[in-house]
């Protein structure tokens, strides 16, 4: 009996640390809606640095009739209503704009899939047909070079990587290669100003994933957002206290991780009224929404996913989300027609038009805790920034007080996806301990 | 007739039936065909020498982790701890090259000092739990997850932090060992003879550990009885600390051959749950050595071969993760039921 | 109840526990069923109470109707019931619940009515018990008592007994004895299981005997003794001379121990123990004996004095050094400490030997196993799990797992739940290996007969307090009696010999 009831609590510590492993995966991402009317692959939106192209070896365009097979790898679920799914939601978008057909893997990781890597499976996608695989996450960075230089035949897109950005610090030749990221630091930009517009205590709290290049350039731009609209709104941008804690993963991993709840409720009962989401899921909101419910006035930014305002509309500001579809549309259509170049795409949004998904990598979705007057400023910082504001200018200092950019300069891309540390005025860790 | 190895067989079989049936259910109620996708699970595993060499790699290192762990079943330890053994095999392998990996030394020795590394990594973490358990009156169980999620949150700081690749930290782990550090696999195959053999060769001896030596009488005796096996003499708490410290070095192996078999390089979720499975698989076989190249080759090819589910028949292809525990659920209420049996006749 | 058993026949894998047994026991008699250990008793007991199934071909007939019982429930639907030798039941409970909890679900428990048909019951059968007092607190005794009530309210007609004057006092068995001969009158029958002679007799209306699962002769009063005994054994079995004392070399010396656990304190003790002796240690149980024994053990360590054995301080040592120097210690609790279930005799023996190499010689452990089990006279296989054992071979076989050379045998209860011809055996070789090994013995036994007639000397054991050395030869089990009691000590407690 004892020996079974032992074997019972096994079984129930082990199922939850799977359940907790296969929600791997980093930041999830809002899905982009399929509205299959705008067929066209147009709008030159912010297109990124164009490296100088290299012909890849033997294309194989696509003949009109039959359909052109893409594959795509997907680090979690299709239906994690986060970052997979919107690849996912891509890949049907270009099956509704193009005579193309999707085959897809999901749940690409260790944990899911022991013994398996990436490039293996991206071969089983080729199996089935695939001449373009797309591989979803950074977590797949190493597979889809080796991928790729085993298969000069066949076209790899890598989100979120730098392998063939030639100004990027690990260039590698790989003709057959694309790298396509969106500028997400425009979102975080809008949702750092929302909360800027919105503090009554001019406290904002960050939380903050792990700590890389990537997380530091969004939370310092966050800020620079943030500090840039609470000067408009008439504050002295000097007293803007903004704080970014890391709770060490994309998610709550108990036991290894900080807990996100515990973080948001830390933030919000020591005065920090607005606290951003910088992880997979908003739970700075449901914190927010319970301590509203007791009187506090608290808000939050979410990020990812363009719903993500639903879990708590009351006291969302809004969320910053990803559009993979129209630069996906784009590559295969170079794939096709033979104009394919290998280069790095870091897509900005189509300042014409936020959230148009048939136009603009980058969205936000306003949230309804943001007060009218609020919303019409922080429209007026969009149109400014559409209009060629560039906050990454100097004079910026890094945290530890050492000159990042001088007074006028712009910082270039490498300066601001390496970005080295957080910037003088913010609080929290720049590098792990 | 139910008392005996046959009437177990038979309960285990009659339980693998049902764990089948449940799972076909499962599919005819998504509008699947079960036998359209066990088909597909099967040519996607053993269909052919490429994918048998896939289902291999995934063997490998189960099969590792079930021989440590059936030492310490039979020593009476859960040692939940084997996934953060795996993990710090990895590690102390990882350490291993990047300190060598400069050195003039031949490779093929680096890689046999790394994996010893690495073995040895994962036995001091095993160490933790057991010394946990014997001086500090902690459960292995929980020392166990503690340690697991320490190696989890250790794999992730070094990885972002001290280990952190040239460019942007990632996801995709520490830069990768230059080929040479690979251990030599079949041509066109994935699979590296080496590391199946170390496979083998572990739970033969395990094996014979179990069923022929005085080690091993030993370790059961302290399982089955802590206190009987104190009075005939045994050192009972080094039995249970041996019995740790060889799981541990068998899980290190695994995590060894993670990297210089598999991955090549250190990454955020190297253990891949090996650990949990092997638990699994441990108790499926009813921690008999004699079922755990079968088992762990099965539930290794299910792992392979339900990648074929979703780009084939657009199926989730946690299916084969249902049918892995329905298996064992089943596996284990058979066992009831037989135990119920044998006592009542 | 008619009672009629028909052609009996009983596998558990190879070993035939009832061959064919044919027996009617006519309502209203007590019916006593004797036989050693392994005898087949149990297993018969089991078939009639539905515990366990006969294999096919086997009848029960009650009152002339063949019934077929799977489970205790049905059996006690069919009016039969059984008195465990470890009452069933649940000690943190008040008496009333734990009897209402026995009923059948259907009946709807209302306390009220339930207290006064328990009261009832209780009047007419001479027991007494508040019904609303815990479990826990009722002796051995008045437990079985409960335990029969309880089968009475559930409308047994026939009351199976196994061995149910095991652990508890002379008084209670006279109760007990009282309340059953009670049951003829009513047409009820009792069936009395037991390897006690002296019980039978004093009880039973008739006596079957059984030998290797047959029922080798019935019997009725006047019995004769003798004649039982051999029937139970198949031949004439005496008990043994006692033996002179041995005076040999100093195997143990206690020098001023003292001895403490949570709840006793034993001060100065100091003893001479010397080759070929042995010591009995009488007390009732928790007097202290038991830290005594274990601190010739090493399992437990003096607060003060000096442990000196064969000349070597091992004062503080651990009981693997003790061990190693010739002392060996049998618990009580013979599947919990001495010896480990789901292993094998040859298992058992393997392990108690030194390690020849790594690998284990099969060969010459089943050769090993085969030795022991022959000259031990253990019934049983060398593949046989220990559980699988009946008591007195599990004590074979703790024998059997003597280390050699010894200097040191502690047994606790060596003979507990043993018939006579066991404890003879046990005894004899116990007395080869003092002989043998110049080694010494101190046991354990609550059974004062056993203590006086296989001692030279005995320490009496009363809440902390050691008696002098008592030379057993001279002592009389009234004597001892008292002692055990508390009575007729010197005023000053601490022993010194």
């Amino acid at each position: 009996m004892q020996k079974n009831f032992a074997r019972l609590a096994a079984m129930l510590a082990l199922a939850t640390l799977l359940v907790l492993v296969a929600c791997g995966g980093p930041a999830p991402v809002e899905p982009p809606s399929t509205d299959g009317g705008g067929g066209s692959s147009g709008g030159d939106s912010g297109s990124g640095e164009t490296a100088p192209t290299v012909e890849v070896p033997s294309g194989s365009g696509g003949s009109s009739d039959e359909p052109f097979v893409f594959g795509m790898l997907l680090v979690g679920p299709y239906n994690d209503n986060g970052w997979s799914q919107a690849h996912y939601e891509a890949g049907l978008y270009l099956e509704e704009n193009l005579n193309a057909k999707m085959v897809y893997l999901d749940k690409v990781n260790p944990a899911d899939r022991p013994g398996t890597t990436p490039d293996q499976l991206a071969e089983e996608l080729v199996a089935q047909g695939a001449k373009l695989v797309i591989f979803n996450s950074d977590d797949m960075k190493d597979a889809s070079t080796t991928f790729a230089k085993n298969n000069p035949d066949i076209y790899v897109i890598m989100a979120s990587g730098d392998q063939v950005w030639q100004d990027g610090k690990a260039f590698q030749e790989i003709p057959n290669l694309m790298n396509i990221m969106g500028r997400m630091e425009y979102g975080k930009m809008i949702g750092g100003c929302a909360a800027a517009l919105s503090t009554e205590t001019g406290k904002i709290g960050y939380l903050g994933p792990l700590i890389n290049d990537e997380t530091r350039r969004l939370a310092a731009s966050a800020y620079l957002g943030a500090k840039y609209c609470y000067e408009m709104a008439g504050n002295d941008p000097a007293e803007l206290d903004f704080k970014v804690t890391w709770i060490g993963f994309w998610f709550n991993i108990p036991g290894v991780t900080l807990d996100p709840v515990q973080v948001s409720n830390d933030f919000y009962t020591t005065d920090y009224d607005i606290v951003i989401s910088g992880i997979d899921n908003p739970v700075n909101l449901g914190e927010a929404a319970k301590l509203k419910a007791e009187g506090k006035a608290v808000a939050g930014v979410a990020y990812d996913y363009v719903a993500a305002c639903e879990a708590a509309p009351d006291v969302c500001l809004g969320v910053p989300y990803f559009n993979w579809g129209p630069e996906y549309l784009k590559a295969i259509n170079s794939a096709i027609d033979g104009s394919w170049q290998s280069q790095f795409i870091w897509a900005g949004p189509d300042w014409a038009d936020l959230n148009n998904h048939d136009t603009s990598t980058i969205g936000f979705e306003k949230g309804p805790a943001l007060s009218a007057d609020d919303a019409a400023m922080l429209d007026g910082f969009i149109a400014e920034l559409a209009g060629g504001l560039n906050l990454w200018t100097g004079p910026i200092n890094l945290q530890d007080g050492s000159a990042y950019l001088a007074d006028g300069e712009v910082a270039s891309d490498q300066q601001v996806w390496y970005l080295p540390q957080l910037l003088e005025g913010m609080e929290g860790l720049s590098a792990a301990e | 007739m139910l008392k005996t190895r046959f009437g177990g067989v038979l309960f285990q079989a009659v339980a693998f039936v049902l764990a089948m049936s449940f799972v076909s259910l499962i599919l005819v109620a998504v509008g699947a065909s079960p036998l359209e996708a066990y088909k597909n699970m099967l040519t996607g595993s053993v269909g052919s020498m490429r994918k048998l060499a896939e289902v291999l790699v995934s063997f490998v290192p189960l099969l590792l982790v079930t021989a440590g762990l059936l030492l310490t079943f039979s020593a009476g330890l859960w040692n939940i701890g084997v996934e953060g053994q795996i993990v710090l095999g990895a590690i102390g392998t990882t350490w291993a090259l990047r300190y060598f990996v400069d050195s003039t030394l031949p490779p093929a020795l680096i890689i046999a000092l790394s994996i010893l590394a690495g073995m040895f990594a994962g036995a001091l973490w095993a160490a933790f739990a057991g010394i946990l358990k014997t001086f500090g009156g902690v459960n292995e169980i929980f020392g166990g997850l503690g340690l697991n999620f320490v190696s989890t949150a250790l794999t992730l700081y070094l990885i972002f932090g001290p280990w952190k690749r040239e460019g942007v930290a990632s996801m995709s782990g520490t830069e990768p060992f230059p080929d040479i550090f690979s251990l030599p696999q079949l041509p066109d195959l994935r699979i590296s003879p080496w590391a199946l053999g170390i496979a083998l060769v572990a739970i033969v001896v395990v094996y014979f550990i179990l069923q022929g030596t005085y080690f091993g009488l030993r370790i059961k005796a302290v399982g089955k009885n802590f206190r009987a096996a104190y009075l005939l003499g045994i050192p009972t708490w080094q039995y249970s600390l041996y019995s740790f410290l060889i799981c541990g070095a068998l899980a290190g192996a695994a995590g060894a051959l993670q990297v210089t078999a598999v991955y090549h390089r250190l990454i955020p979720s190297i253990s891949s749950g090996y650990g949990y499975l092997g638990l699994m698989v441990a108790m499926l076989i009813n921690y008999q050595a004699i079922w755990a190249v079968p088992v762990a080759f099965f539930f290794a090819a299910l792992n392979i071969g339900s990648i074929q589910l979703p780009i084939v028949l657009k199926l989730d292809s946690s299916l084969s993760g249902v049918l892995q525990g329905v298996l064992v659920l089943f596996v284990l209420l058979m066992e009831g039921v037989r135990q119920k049996f044998v006592k009542k006749v | 109840m008619n009672v009629e058993l028909k052609n009996i026949h009983k596998h558990f894998g190879k070993t035939h526990a009832n061959r064919g047994i044919n027996l009617t026991i006519p309502s209203g008699t007590i019916q006593g069923i004797l036989g050693e250990n392994g005898a087949g008793k149990s297993t018969l007991m089991k078939i009639l109470s539905g515990f366990i199934q006969a294999d096919p071909g086997s009848e029960v007939i009650l009152d002339g109707k063949p019934v077929y019982m799977d489970s205790p429930a049905s059996a006690i639907r069919y009016g039969v019931g059984m008195l465990h030798q470890d009452p069933l039941d649940f000690p943190p409970m008040r008496i009333l619940d734990n009897f209402l909890l026995g009923l059948p679900s259907s009946f709807f428990p209302n306390r009220k009515e339930a207290t006064q048909d328990f009261n009832l019951l209780a009047k007419e059968y001479g027991f007494s018990f508040d019904p609303e007092n815990y479990v826990d607190s009722l002796t051995v005794g008045e437990r079985q008592q409960l335990e029969i009530m309880r089968l009475l309210f559930l409308g047994a007609r026939v009351f199976i007994l196994d061995e149910p004057t095991t652990g508890i006092s002379a008084s209670q068995k006279e109760k007990l004895f009282a309340t059953l001969k009670k049951f003829p009158e009513q047409g009820m029958t009792v069936i009395f299981v037991s390897h006690k002679l002296e019980d039978v007799e004093n009880l039973c209306d008739r006596v079957a005997v059984l030998r290797g699962g047959e029922l080798v002769g019935e019997t009725k009063p006047p019995y004769n003794t003798s004649k039982l005994v051999e029937m139970m054994f198949g031949k004439v079995v005496t008990l043994g001379e006692r033996q002179p004392a041995q005076t040999g070399d100093t195997v143990l010396s206690f020098q001023n121990v003292s001895l403490e656990d949570t709840r006793l304190k034993i001060k100065n003790i100091s003893l001479d123990l010397r080759a070929g002796e042995v010591i009995g240690l009488a007390g009732l149980e928790g007097s202290g004996q038991g830290m005594f024994m274990r601190a010739c053990a090493g399992l437990v360590r003096p607060v003060s004095g000096k442990v000196i054995l064969k000349g070597r301080d091992l004062t503080g040592k651990s009981y693997h050094t003790f061990k190693r120097e010739g002392v060996n210690f049998l618990p009580a609790a013979r599947l919990e400490e001495g010896l480990v279930p789901g292993l094998s005799l040859t298992d058992h023996f393997v392990l108690a030997e030194e390690p020849k190499g790594i690998f284990i010689d099969r060969a010459a452990g089943q050769k090993l196993a085969e030795d022991r089990i022959k000259s031990f006279n253990i019934r049983g296989t060398p593949t046989s799990t220990v559980e699988s054992l009946s008591g007195g071979n599990q004590q074979r076989a703790e024998l059997a797992l003597l280390q050699s050379p010894l200097s040191l045998i502690l047994l606790e209860h060596p003979t507990r739940g043993l018939d006579i011809e066991s404890v003879i055996y046990i005894w004899s070789k116990l007395k080869d290996r003092c002989r043998q090994d110049g080694a010494a013995i101190i046991f354990i036994s609550s059974d004062l007969e056993e203590v006086l007639q296989y001692s030279d000397r005995l320490l009496v054991f009363f809440s902390g307090r050691v008696s002098e050395p008592i030379d057993a030869a001279t002592t009389s089990v009234e004597q001892l009696g008292q002692l055990i009691g508390g009575k007729n000590w010197p005023e000053k407690g601490g022993a010194h010999a």
